[in-house]
């Protein structure tokens, strides 16, 4: 082990900006990116002793700061307590018992690239997600959001591939109706 | 026709995460070709979709912690280092 091995300072220094990029990736949020960048190099410097020296000090930051971003996105989901009392299928509101659409879809005219650079549409999209319930949104935002593999999203949230995409039906249903409702709807109501 | 609605609604959605087999996929496009509300169903999750791609795909390579940011840091670890 070289000098500075073991000191939060020198990990900032060195691999400081390293950290910050991968939670922007995750996060797409600077003050958010930057919090979980100081947890890291915390809980690092408190567990130190369990660095077993076998990676580099970066990939063992970076593990570190993978299950920061996991526990805050399940931190901020919990904390909003949000109702999620019907286990019963909640894709039946959408269509009819016959399975036809109970509320016909309609096109949306606008592209992706403006949308994308819209800053009003992304609190919109926010706002949408954030009012899926638990289980939905946590693997909205992981696969999604943060873009992680099939595969690490069914690891972290512990569900099955085929539940998986359950969940990431009903939620781009309830997304769906709610971008309809709160976005693409306005100015055409008339 | 329209029963299949739900069904189709659910192979949308999959085909954005997984690969759907050729039967799926044959399902799915007779169905589109016939359903106009499905159709569009299909086109607004699909924009939702790629508009988080866009997201993730964003590329920070020029990112860089601001020096403030930096300050920040390191005095928040002085203190509870100390």
């Amino acid at each position: 082990m070289k000098k500075g091995d073991d000191d939060p300072h020198t990990w900032l220094n060195e691999h400081g900006d390293y950290l910050y990029r991968f939670a922007m990736s995750r996060l797409h949020n600077e003050e958010l990116a930057a919090d979980m960048l100081q947890e890291t190099l915390l809980a690092g410097w408190k567990g130190f002793d369990r660095f077993a020296g076998q990676s580099t000090i970066r990939t063992w930051l970076v593990g570190i700061l993978k299950h920061k971003i996991i526990d805050h996105i399940r931190r901020e989901i919990r904390g909003r307590n949000l109702n999620e009392a019907i286990e019963n299928d909640p894709t039946s509101a959408y269509f009819n018992a016959n399975g036809s659409w109970s509320e016909a879809p309609n096109a949306w005219k606008e592209n992706p690239e403006d949308l994308f650079s819209n800053e009003q549409f992304n609190k919109t999209l926010e706002s949408c997600i954030d009012k899926l319930p638990e289980k939905q949104q946590l693997v909205f935002r992981m696969r999604d959001i943060s873009g992680e593999d099939t595969q690490t999203t069914c690891k972290t949230c512990d569900v099955t591939t085929t539940h998986l995409h359950v969940l990431l039906h009903r939620a781009r249903l309830a997304l769906r109706i709610c971008l309809n409702i709160h976005w693409f709807g306005k100015g055409s109501a008339s | 026709m329209k029963h299949a609605c739900k069904e189709v609604s659910k192979l949308a959605s999959d085909s954005l995460d997984r690969p759907l087999s050729f039967f799926e996929r044959l399902k799915f496009k007779l169905h589109l070709s016939m359903c106009g509300h499905c159709r569009d169903f299909d086109s607004n999750i699909t924009l939702i979709h790629n508009i988080t791609e866009m997201m993730h795909a964003t590329d920070y390579g020029q990112t860089r912690l601001s020096e403030q940011q930096r300050k920040r840091l390191h005095d928040s670890l002085n203190s509870s280092i100390e």
